[in-house]
């Protein structure tokens, strides 16, 4: 065993381990200085390149990136030197896209909760996705809150009288996969070919007979029917490979009212009241279909969690809450037929292939 | 689990961290050379260099079950062209439009591959990190692990949950404040520790305890003779010195002036005819100052004389005060030295503007105050570098007043842009797509 350090030089030692934890903290750009304070290193300590280098980036260009300017962005600068909304210099794809401000979202809270505005109508009002609208709650303060607001871009309210500029797009088509094919598919050129049928095409559904293409003027016409009787949409295949005919962009975006306006709008330019009185109800039946079928949902829900009746059985079986009496639990609440967790049973989920983390957390 | 995600220089990996080593190798990220290199080995380095910001902490066999292929994409929509056109007008002819449309914009492509590790953006740990709760993914996944996160209401702790659309997750204020704060100097981390003993000692009896809180909320009669208006034009100074979006003002400056203005707040509630007003709450605090602001707006000469009898009254109690308190910030002291050489300021100079800040700085020093207690330097201010690194996606819709958030939907691709925050560019996330396909390209 080699010789262990004498008391007397670990007493030297202590002169040494305190001024080593004071320059600690100093920018190691001082290497000269922690040179003489080791009296057992061999080697002097020496930075190493790329720590330099680093450091001089620090000091130097990336010194504006240490603290922010209230209300801009302070971003990496790209290739070029400039200074954009694009946080990755590397990837032009990305951007800082602006959140809602503090008022914006304050008039959102306001109007739906306040005001009882349906979600969607405020949607268009402000140019907000719905799902955002839904999402936004109760205000309190904090400074974090305040700087963060300070160094991203933001969406501002509008002053009275001005336009509310658009938070972000609210008419987004999600891409249907069966639109990733690409099909041939000759149609006469005397025979109009439009979206309806193009998504017929997609899903591998026979063209529409002419009596029925012909009662559609537009495929917008569509948008009303699908809302307020989803079973309309016609299915195709059979089996397992059952599926709804793709219906046209004009259903499937989330404000199929926009369009209905649109047309409205472009055929009756005169008529500017009558409209909105006909948009207002359009958005009025919409909304009230759409209530209807929330309130079918859930109580379909709640149905099927008292009865359950598998497929290809003659049975339903009700559930009902457990009882805990010492008729159906036992005495000391752990006979063999009560209901629930007992002590010395093993858990279901320790058995091998069963993954406890859940998957959802219900509200 | 082992941390083995270090900022190395020498390697030059990004993570999802705010350092500033990852800053420094975030600049100095060019595309990895591709001459002389087997379509293999290009491929091997873009993952390992995608997977190093992508869900290091996540294993690979696990992140090769989450992976798809399929990536989800939208098109924005104009319903006016929805509405002009049925669909005829395109596929007319050939099936690509009787004529060249001639408005037809610059189509941009959708950049797909960019979305490779979308899948990952659904963990919870990632969801914490975008929503600029947390400077780093480790911190929080160390976040959940410790009990910090509820999802919908409930207390989470896998790290690996994936986020529904809807799902709302809310991380405890103070450990959000903790991760983005500045971190406490020496002075500070010092404080701290002096006010732990204190507490230490203070606990044996309750006189100590009283004296205490008197010292937490650092109350001190002040023996100078002030004039009300001049105390109001520097704090209306030092208020617009607080509020100030100038950037050459420095952070420690400004932590000076507020410490100044902190004060000299506490010398007016002094003066305030209930004499508890000082061992209340900070927001009975707040509301008797804005209290005595208000009025004084509304009728100004009156006010001002009752505010010079508070006064005079004021100096005669404070003259048996022999304690002098230190030095206030330089505004303030500046002002009380104007108003001893005689120099007469009217308070009615004070516009519904600058009222306003006043409120406004009032407002802010109430909820960012000087506490040596917390585990981060105070008042509040953001960490060194962290405005480099803040942005929040679309996807998420985050409330940062009550450190919650909500993930509205899966990240999607749009033409021209992408959802998902990656440092890459199309030459690594390409070639990393093309890896974890099952038929590999």
């Amino acid at each position: 065993m080699a010789p262990r350090i004498q008391s007397r030089s670990v007493s030297n030692l202590l002169p040494y381990l305190t001024s080593s934890s004071s320059t600690s903290s100093h920018i190691p750009s001082l290497c000269s200085s922690s040179q003489s304070s080791r009296h057992f290193s061999v080697t002097a300590t020496q930075q190493t390149k790329l720590r330099r280098q680093m450091f001089e980036w620090l000091a130097t260009q990336g010194a504006g990136l240490k603290h922010h300017t209230p209300g801009d962005t302070n971003y990496l600068r790209m290739a070029d030197g400039s200074q954009s909304n694009r946080p990755f210099p590397n990837n032009s794809y990305f951007i800082s896209e602006p959140v809602l401000s503090e008022e914006l979202r304050n008039e959102v809270y306001v109007r739906v909760k306040e005001q009882n505005k349906s979600p969607r109508a405020v949607s268009v009002e402000l140019g907000i996705d719905m799902n955002r609208i839904a999402a936004v709650g109760d205000p309190l303060a904090l400074p974090y809150a305040r700087a963060v607001h300070e160094m991203i871009p933001t969406t501002p309210l509008a002053q009275a009288g001005e336009r509310q500029t658009y938070h972000e797009p609210i008419n987004d088509l999600p891409v249907h996969p069966a639109t990733g094919a690409q099909i041939f598919y000759p149609v006469p050129e005397s025979r109009p070919f439009t979206r309806i049928d193009a998504g017929r095409v997609f899903s591998g559904a026979p063209m529409l007979e002419k009596k029925a293409a012909d009662k559609i003027s537009h495929p917008s016409d569509l948008a009303e029917d699908v809302l307020q009787k989803p079973s309309t949409i016609e299915w195709v295949g059979k089996g397992e490979k059952a599926r709804q005919v793709l219906q046209p962009a004009d259903v499937r975006i989330p404000h199929p009212q926009l369009v209905q306006l649109a047309r409205d709008r472009a055929a009756f330019p005169e008529e500017r009241r009558a409209v909105a009185q006909r948009h207002a109800e359009r958005l009025e039946r919409q909304e009230k279909a759409e209530k209807e079928r929330a309130a079918r949902t859930a109580d379909r829900r709640k149905r099927s969690t008292e009865t359950i009746k598998p497929t290809d059985s003659r049975f339903a079986f009700r559930i009902q809450d457990a009882v805990f009496t010492e008729q159906t639990v036992g005495k000391d609440g752990r006979a063999p037929w009560a209901p629930g967790r007992r002590y010395g049973v093993p858990r279901n989920d320790r058995t091998r292939g069963t993954v406890k983390i859940p998957t959802r957390v219900n509200v | 689990m082992r941390n083995r995600a270090s900022n190395s220089l020498s390697k030059g990996k990004i993570r999802q961290s705010w350092s500033k080593y990852n800053l420094y190798n975030l600049q100095r990220l060019r595309s990895p050379a591709t001459a002389n290199r087997t379509f293999f080995q290009q491929k091997w380095t873009a993952k390992a260099l995608g997977r190093a910001y992508h869900g290091e902490q996540v294993r690979e066999g696990q992140w090769k079950r989450m992976f798809s292929k399929r990536i989800r994409s939208v098109i924005p929509m104009d319903t006016s062209d929805l509405a002009a056109d049925d669909g005829s007008k395109i596929s007319a002819g050939r099936g690509s439009g009787l004529q060249n449309q001639e408005k037809g914009r610059p189509s941009k492509i959708i950049p797909y591959t960019q979305m490779a590790f979308a899948p990952l953006e659904r963990r919870l740990d990632v969801a914490i990190f975008r929503s600029l709760f947390a400077s780093s993914t480790r911190q929080a996944r160390q976040f959940v692990i410790h009990g910090a996160v509820t999802v919908n209401g409930q207390k989470m702790r896998h790290p690996s949950y994936l986020l529904n659309p809807g799902d709302l997750f809310q991380v405890d204020p103070e450990r959000v404040m903790f991760a983005t704060g500045a971190t406490k100097t020496k002075f500070e981390r010092r404080e701290t520790r002096q006010l732990k003993q204190k507490d230490e000692k203070d606990e044996d009896s309750e006189e100590a305890a009283e004296a205490k809180s008197e010292e937490a909320t650092e109350t001190k009669p002040e023996g100078e003779k002030e004039d009300g208006r001049d105390t109001l034009k520097a704090l209306m100074s030092q208020a617009k010195n607080i509020m100030s979006t100038d950037k050459d003002v420095l952070p420690a400056k400004r932590k000076q002036e507020l410490r100044g203005f902190q004060k000299a707040v506490r010398r007016v509630l002094s003066r305030s005819g209930t004499s508890t007003i000082l061992t209340d709450n900070l927001e009975a605090q707040f509301s008797e100052l804005t209290l005595m602001l208000n009025a004084k707006r509304a009728e100004k000469k009156p006010a001002k004389q009752s505010k010079q009898q508070s006064n005079s009254e004021e100096s005669d109690s404070a003259a048996a005060v022999t304690e002098e308190t230190e030095v206030a910030s330089d505004k303030l002291s500046e002002a009380f030295q104007a108003a001893a050489e005689g120099a007469d300021v009217d308070a009615s100079e004070l516009s519904d503007e600058e009222f306003e800040i006043l409120k406004r700085a009032l407002t802010q020093m109430r909820d960012n105050p000087i506490d040596h207690s917390k585990p981060y330097a105070t008042p509040w201010r953001p960490r060194d570098y962290m405005s480099a690194f803040a942005f929040i996606p679309r996807y998420l819709e985050v409330n940062q007043n009550i450190c919650a958030a909500v993930y509205l939907r899966h990240p999607v691709a749009r033409p021209g842009s992408a959802e998902v925050p990656t440092p890459f560019g199309e030459s690594i996330n390409t070639p990393a797509y093309g890896w974890y396909l099952k038929r590999r390209w």
